[in-house]
């Protein structure tokens, strides 16, 4: 087995200790680290369709996430400045009047692993926050609105509807939540809706890239 | 007619019930029990385990608070350390509105019932937050066994009191085992970790005198209804749609009744309308059938989040018992 290889299958499988020194070797090997890290975000797309058919579940999900971040830890320093594998910059929060922060986690963490520059912006967060987000950070690709209760159905509307108002270009804006639905997020404008973390991976990257 | 504990044990026990048992009813829960659960609205503070809270005004419910400083085991291979694990009350003091309550139930019509809220996995992610609690089941198992063998002492010691005080002849139990789709963790993680821990808690129960054991998870969770069978659960409360309810009644009726099928979330909301409330019902009371099945909210009290559905649910289960029975 390659040792890319080898790196992919370790952090399907959520090996957190045995990462970091395989991609060390795949490095020594001569592979570059632009390749690793692809392998690695091939196989967080893997576990992401393990979950969403409930083939795994969180624990593996986190387990899978923590293992590629640590051997993106060691790829960091060879790739400083290059943005080749970046899709840009994704906004994420829970929406005004929300605390949950379960999934909107798991949804950050998967988004990340597909290849994003993540901004938790936490939860509770109110319409106008979401637009100086935009406009604080470079090149923003994706603003992902999380919702988890009925109650907070009209502030997801509400922000989707001031980011999308807000007249700046691109990016574009996924939600998700337990109540959400695909219609809701067409009602509301969304760009693009997800019914949880390992399918929300996938519908990102579709959409930044069409 | 039958008494709503009679009723209860005709539709679990797939004899003859004459109606649909409505919710809760069967259930006299015992609020008064020192359990040390605080529910404060618009407020922020820290409970008995040194877990904060928050609960903002216009929120349905309280969130655990897992930042840096407020999470309180900060490392799981040192829970120990972190973790000061409260005293049981025993005096008549604490106990006594409880006692006072038990005492007035009528135990031919109703269940005295006793409580313990949060359960042992919900009490996990509490001290941990939910990611470092999930994890650790792989990072660190022994210490998250050691950490649960504690939890489960200090439950069997509630129980212990619990019992003393207040005779309960049915037990609520909360812990929430699944989102509506999924389990959090897989039935075999589930099996290894929390299995063994509720064997002892519900076994310790119904060796002294707990009749029924009631556990809430509003969640999916159809995977896991064989091990509730084997630690005891004689209703899981909170069932929701997505586990295919009708099926589980089919395949596990007479070992497990149901309690739930009406969804908080489609039903239990701003908008709610009396109507609604009424189709729902029908429809579930209609699709899951008269044995082994209990119709009400998924809400794991005996209320609703907004003012009157919990109530239209209850008018609408008296109004299809009188149609279908």
């Amino acid at each position: 087995m390659a040792k890319i290889d080898e790196v992919k299958a370790m952090v399907e499988a959520g090996k957190t200790k045995l990462v970091p020194g395989l991609v060390q070797e795949a490095l020594d090997e001569g592979s570059a680290a632009k390749d690793i890290l692809q392998g690695m975000v091939d196989s967080m797309s893997v576990v992401g369709d393990k979950f969403s058919t409930g083939e795994i579940f969180v624990p593996e999900m986190l387990m899978a996430a923590k293992a590629m971040a640590k051997g993106v830890d060691v790829l960091k320093p060879l790739m400083a400045g290059d943005s080749s594998n970046s899709l840009g910059t994704c906004i994420i929060g829970t929406v005004a009047g929300d605390l949950h922060d379960i999934g909107k986690n798991l949804v950050s963490m998967m988004i990340e692993s597909a290849g994003f520059t993540m901004v938790d912006l936490g939860v509770d967060v109110p319409a106008d926050r979401w637009i100086e987000a935009i406009k604080e950070n470079q090149n923003v690709t994706l603003v992902a609105c999380s919702g988890l209760l009925t109650t907070t159905m009209p502030a997801l509307k509400e922000a989707v509807q001031t980011i999308k108002g807000s007249g700046l270009p691109g990016f574009k804006v996924i939600v998700g939540g337990a109540p959400v639905t695909q219609e809701f997020a067409t009602e509301i404008g969304a760009d693009g809706f997800a019914p949880d973390a390992g399918s929300a991976a996938v519908k990102a990257v579709e959409l930044v890239k069409n | 007619m039958l008494t709503k504990r009679q009723n209860l044990l005709e539709t679990i026990r797939g004899g003859n019930p004459d109606r649909f048992v409505n919710q809760y009813e069967f259930m006299n829960l015992i609020m008064e029990v020192p359990m040390g659960v605080e529910f404060n609205y618009g407020k922020i503070w820290k409970d008995q385990w040194g877990i904060t809270w928050n609960w903002p005004e216009g929120q349905l419910g309280m969130f655990p608070v897992h930042d840096a400083e407020h999470t309180v085991i900060k490392d799981i291979t040192e829970w120990k350390k972190y973790l000061t694990i409260p005293v049981v009350p025993t005096s008549d003091e604490a106990w006594g509105p409880a006692i006072a309550h038990a005492n007035s139930v009528d135990r031919r019509e109703e269940y005295v019932t006793g409580l313990k809220i949060p359960g042992i996995f919900e009490m996990t992610h509490h001290l941990m937050g939910v990611e470092n609690a999930l994890m650790a089941l792989y990072e660190e198992p022994e210490a998250m066994r050691e950490f649960i063998d504690a939890l489960t002492q200090y439950e069997l010691e509630w129980a212990k009191v619990m019992i003393e005080k207040i005779h309960p002849d049915c037990l609520f139990h909360h812990d929430d085992w699944g989102s509506q789709k999924s389990t959090f963790i897989s039935p075999e993680m589930f099996e290894e970790f929390l299995l063994p821990a509720y064997k002892k808690i519900y076994g310790y129960y119904k060796a002294n005198g707990v009749e029924l054991i009631v556990h809430h998870s509003d969640s999916y969770a159809a995977s896991l209804v064989p091990f509730m069978i084997d630690m005891g659960i004689d209703i899981w409360q909170g069932v929701m749609t997505t586990n295919n309810t009708p099926e589980l009644i089919k395949q596990y009726g007479g070992r497990i009744s149901f309690m739930g099928q009406l969804d908080s979330g489609p039903i239990d909301f701003p908008g709610w309308t009396p109507e609604l409330v009424a189709r729902e019902v029908e429809k579930v009371c209609k699709e899951c059938g008269k044995l082994y099945f209990i119709p009400n909210l998924t809400q794991g009290l005996n209320f609703s989040s907004f003012p009157g559905v919990y109530d239209a649910v209850s008018k609408e289960v008296d109004k299809i018992s009188k149609e279908i029975f």
